[in-house]
């Protein structure tokens, strides 16, 4: 038995799933941050585990674009807590249902 | 097959601090975790053949993001909340669409033919930076990329510390920044 990219693709699904549950259900909103920052590392992998099952020159540029994911996401990452700092700073608070009232 | 044992070994370490990120009720465990999860996952990159990603993921992901995470942690007492219920009402409806959406795709996914394809190329320093800074006419032109990369860096840098600033010019900030 041998390692196949399916299983690859598996454990990227996995982890995009659980990123994306903390997101959206998880109230404390460092939580939130941090579920996308999982969600992001788990699209990295599926890149590179696709990367994998393409012939020699396209193979290049799926081992790239993870490198402008990953930058991105440090920009999302200085931004958002940027962001986090000022909410926290207005209420005190981290729980994201203190901040519910933009909801219609 | 030795391959396939430590991409498991990788794997289950990946998810189990994932599962971890999801569970615990402190941010600063889930920070932690979430580093664990992150170096796993770089392992597993550098195992299919891709070290220079897995050294970027280290120095990027698990070296500046989380102490970046960690930081804000620590600075804003991330735990105030922690009395708190950690899932409300909608997180029951939430779980389950996340779970089918993972079915789905997960079903799309098996039933797809995949294999490696034994040409594929390592992803080493050296040819990964000679196709990102391939400057010629006819090349990939990743390069400009990596410009405008700097440049959206360097703007999210200004945005962060605009935003997250002291409001400087009223003469009670400057006391209290004084006072600390």
């Amino acid at each position: 038995m041998e390692l196949q990219p399916i299983y690859i693709q598996i454990l990227a699904l996995a982890i995009f799933a659980l990123g994306l549950m903390t997101a959206i259900s998880r109230r404390n909103l460092f939580f939130v941050l941090m579920g996308v920052e999982l969600a992001l590392n788990a699209v990295n992998l599926s890149f590179i585990g696709f990367a994998k099952t393409l012939p020699a020159d396209m193979s290049v540029a799926g081992q790239i674009v993870p490198l402008f994911s990953i930058a991105v996401a440090a920009a999302e990452a200085c931004v958002g807590f940027a962001m986090l700092i000022l909410l926290f700073r207005k209420k005190e608070s981290v729980d994201s249902d203190n901040y519910s009232n933009m909801k219609g | 097959m030795l391959a396939l044992i430590y991409f498991i070994i990788l794997a289950v370490i990946a998810l189990g601090a994932a599962v971890c990120v999801f569970l615990s009720r402190h941010p600063l465990y889930g920070a932690l975790s979430l580093v664990t999860s992150m170096v796993a996952l770089a392992g597993i990159y550098g195992l299919i053949g891709s070290p220079f990603l897995g050294v970027v993921q280290i120095m990027v992901y698990a070296g500046a993001i989380m102490m970046l995470v960690t930081f804000v942690i620590m600075v804003l007492n991330g735990a105030r909340d922690s009395k708190t219920p950690m899932f409300d009402k909608v997180s029951l409806f939430v779980i389950p669409a996340v779970l089918a959406l993972a079915g789905l795709v997960g079903f799309a996914l098996v039933r797809a033919p995949l294999a490696f394809d034994a040409t594929a190329l390592r992803g080493s320093v050296a040819l990964t930076s000679r196709t990102l800074f391939d400057v010629a006419q006819t090349g990939p032109g990743y390069f400009v990329l990596f410009e405008v990369l700097g440049l959206l860096l360097l703007s999210a840098m200004v945005a962060a510390v605009l935003l997250a600033k002291k409001r400087l010019g009223s003469v009670d900030t400057e006391n209290t920044e004084e006072s600390h």
